[in-house]
């Protein structure tokens, strides 16, 4: 009986990982396959490696990925601050306030990003209109993708860093008060510190979130391009396996990233577990001693 | 370098909780002064309103003949040592340490050279560049001792520093800290529910209950002279007989109690108070004859061995228990439980107080 299930939970896990990870292969495998047009792996007619040389050449779609690798760094970059000055602020007042202001924060991750691509758009373009201006913050463009996208992912992060501050011992903070130091110092070397794996975090999602959003990019973008939108324009006007070659290449990157992220974490913990081994003799030879 | 420290009637209140009532103590520069009490007495309070974490509701509070009215914790000459110590877990130990120096702008190599000083003094060299969760329990509490001395203070708070760490290191811990003490003469206030450790290194120590502060003295006259009830049976433990006082003559009195009566030292009553006697185990003595005064029979219903003495419990005719210690000196004869005995003590060790509850002894 408890072979059979072991068995069965194998075969699900098994079935599992095969369902996230087909697609992935089936989509890189199509970077290689040397078809006239669109990208399949069957009939399989050869390997290839032309299509990383068309990528290479495509002019548009570089293009677009620069702007996606611009809007992400610039959203990381505005959501990180905005999301963790948010969760500072929410994790510091209590009541009634706490509760208006993280409910403000969360509506917008509950919001269609589609809505939030219209509003952002019109918002801005109506001030513009409104002020009469022609300034470029009042146009359609990545700005107000940055912006738009900003709105939802840093909430993403606020929720991050909300629940690394549980963890923050509020004892640290008086202690740093009390040795002299100003709330800013405390901020730049007690706090910030303890919330920089969030922070972290927080910084690598919202760069993910922002290069795979299309719906608030679609409705601010202007006339710009990133590649979600050149994708999707692509599959309207005739894709090509370029697309899986640059897809190909981002799943290496990211799999390299992860494994490094992975080694650093299991080197940081047996460094931890040696203190913490080093903590125990420590006590012993104490008791000893004494 | 150090500085005392004077509550003014000090008060403070958690809306309707009067968490500390009209305390007056003066603190001299270079005590080692105890605040002792139970949990929820108001000496953390206290020792939060010295620090400057809370504003007293009422009266004034001086450190070194300086108001700290609206002086934040970072503005104020002290340092505290906290219950959880709060080192910093992300800093190397050395930065712990020079931590309040760094927040003045004191460059690297003079807050490196003053942490490794430090460092030295509590006795921990090696320390410098460890984590603090490389450290061990008694190490983690020389490094919160050392960050506090950091910043030169002239009082040092401290608020059970020792509650987390095992008896054995414990009691070598607060030898220590009665050294450190000694050698910096910095004020030392000391907060504990433990009055052995209240007991063992202050200089004076202030009891506390319910907010108020009950007595001020050194340890030997607490232990010996309480001024109340509370006092009395909070520090070490009595045997207590309540009673009325029958007849005074010469300082000394009569007094009528459920189990006869007894004499001893009047103090400053008259005849017709209602009154409890304290006497310690330690003072009462068990024999097989009875003796003039202050004798009472019992039947011995508990013989507990504690090592350095016997502790003896014998019952009353009323039912009440007596403890008698005896000191475990190798001579000493432990009666048989159910054996009948006296129970004796010399009149000059019992304490002889106003029987009132208001103390909430």
């Amino acid at each position: 009986m408890h072979k059979i299930r072991q068995t069965l939970a194998r075969v699900y896990a098994g079935a599992f990982i095969f369902y996230m990870l087909l697609p992935l292969v089936i989509m890189s495998a199509a970077a290689f396959n040397n078809t006239d047009k669109i990208p399949a792996i069957v009939p399989w007619k050869g390997a290839t490696t032309k299509w990383f040389t068309a990528l290479w050449a495509d002019d548009r779609m570089w293009h677009a990925f620069q702007n996606t690798i611009f809007v992400a760094i610039a959203v990381a970059l505005i959501s990180v601050i905005v999301g963790t000055a948010a969760a500072i602020l929410i994790n510091s007042v209590s009541g009634n306030l706490r509760a208006a202001l993280y409910g403000t924060m969360i509506s917008t991750i509950l919001i269609p990003g589609a809505v939030i691509g219209i509003s952002t758009m019109i918002m801005w373009t109506k001030i513009g209109n409104g002020l009469g201006s022609d300034f470029i913050l009042f146009n359609p463009g990545l700005h107000l993708s940055v912006l738009g996208q900003v709105s939802y992912i840093a909430a993403i992060v606020m929720l991050l860093v909300l629940a690394r501050l549980q963890s923050f011992d509020q004892g640290l903070e008086e202690a740093a008060l009390d040795l002299g130091a100003t709330h800013a110092q405390v901020m730049r070397r007690i706090l910030l510190p303890h919330l920089y794996p969030a922070i972290g975090a927080g910084a690598a999602v919202s760069f993910f979130q922002s290069i795979e959003n299309f719906n608030v990019t679609q409705f601010t973008r202007g006339g710009a391009d990133t590649l979600t939108i050149y994708v999707f324009s692509k599959v309207r006007s005739g894709i090509t396996p370029t697309i899986n070659a640059l897809a190909f290449l981002l799943i290496v990157v990211t799999l390299a990233m992860a494994v490094l992220y992975e080694l650093k974490r299991r080197r940081n913990a047996s460094v931890e577990a040696a203190r913490e081994a080093e903590a125990r003799r420590a006590a012993a030879l104490e008791e000893a001693v004494i | 370098m150090s500085a005392g420290i004077d509550l003014q009637n000090v008060c403070c209140d958690f809306g309707s909780f009067r968490a500390v009532d009209n305390a007056t103590v003066a603190i001299k520069p270079g005590e080692f002064f105890s605040f002792l009490g139970p949990s929820g007495c108001g000496k953390t309070t206290i020792l939060r309103m010295i620090s400057g974490f809370i504003e007293p509701t009422q009266g004034t509070i001086r450190i070194g003949d300086k108001d700290m009215k609206g002086q934040r914790p970072n503005q104020r000459p002290t340092a505290l040592i906290f219950q959880n110590l709060a080192l910093f877990p992300l800093m190397p130990i050395w930065e712990n340490i020079s931590f309040g120096l760094e927040v003045r702008g004191v460059d690297k190599a003079t807050r490196r050279a003053k942490a490794q000083a430090l460092l030295e003094m509590v006795d921990l060299p090696g320390a410098a560049d460890k984590m603090v969760s490389q450290l061990s329990g008694g190490q983690k509490q020389r490094v919160a001792i050392a960050r506090a001395l950091a910043v030169e203070p002239k009082v040092m708070l401290l608020d059970e520093p020792l509650s987390a760490l095992d008896l054995k290191l414990r009691q070598h811990m607060r030898a220590e800290l009665r050294a450190i003490q000694k050698r910096t003469g910095v004020t030392f206030i000391y907060i504990t529910h433990d009055q052995g450790e209240a007991l063992a290194m202050s200089d004076r120590v202030g009891v506390m209950s319910q907010g108020r502060i009950q007595q001020v003295a050194d340890p030997r006259e607490i232990y010996n002279n309480p001024v109340n009830g509370f006092v009395a049976s909070f520090v070490g433990e009595n045997n207590i007989f309540a009673g009325s006082v029958s007849n005074a003559s010469g300082g000394m009195a009569g007094f009528d109690t459920a189990l006869g009566p007894f004499r001893a030292r009047l103090g400053e009553l008259a005849k017709g108070n209602n009154i409890k006697l304290y006497v310690r185990p330690e003072h009462t003595v068990l024999s097989e004859t009875q003796a003039a005064e202050n004798s009472v029979p019992v039947t011995v219903s508990e013989v507990s061995f504690e090592g350095a003495f016997i502790a003896v419990h014998g019952q009353t005719t009323t039912g009440q228990t007596i403890v008698a210690e005896v000191r475990n000196d190798g001579s000493a004869t432990v009666p048989e439980i159910g054996a009948a005995r006296f129970a004796h003590f010399n009149a000059a060790h019992a304490s002889i107080l106003p029987d009132t509850t208001a103390a909430g002894a």
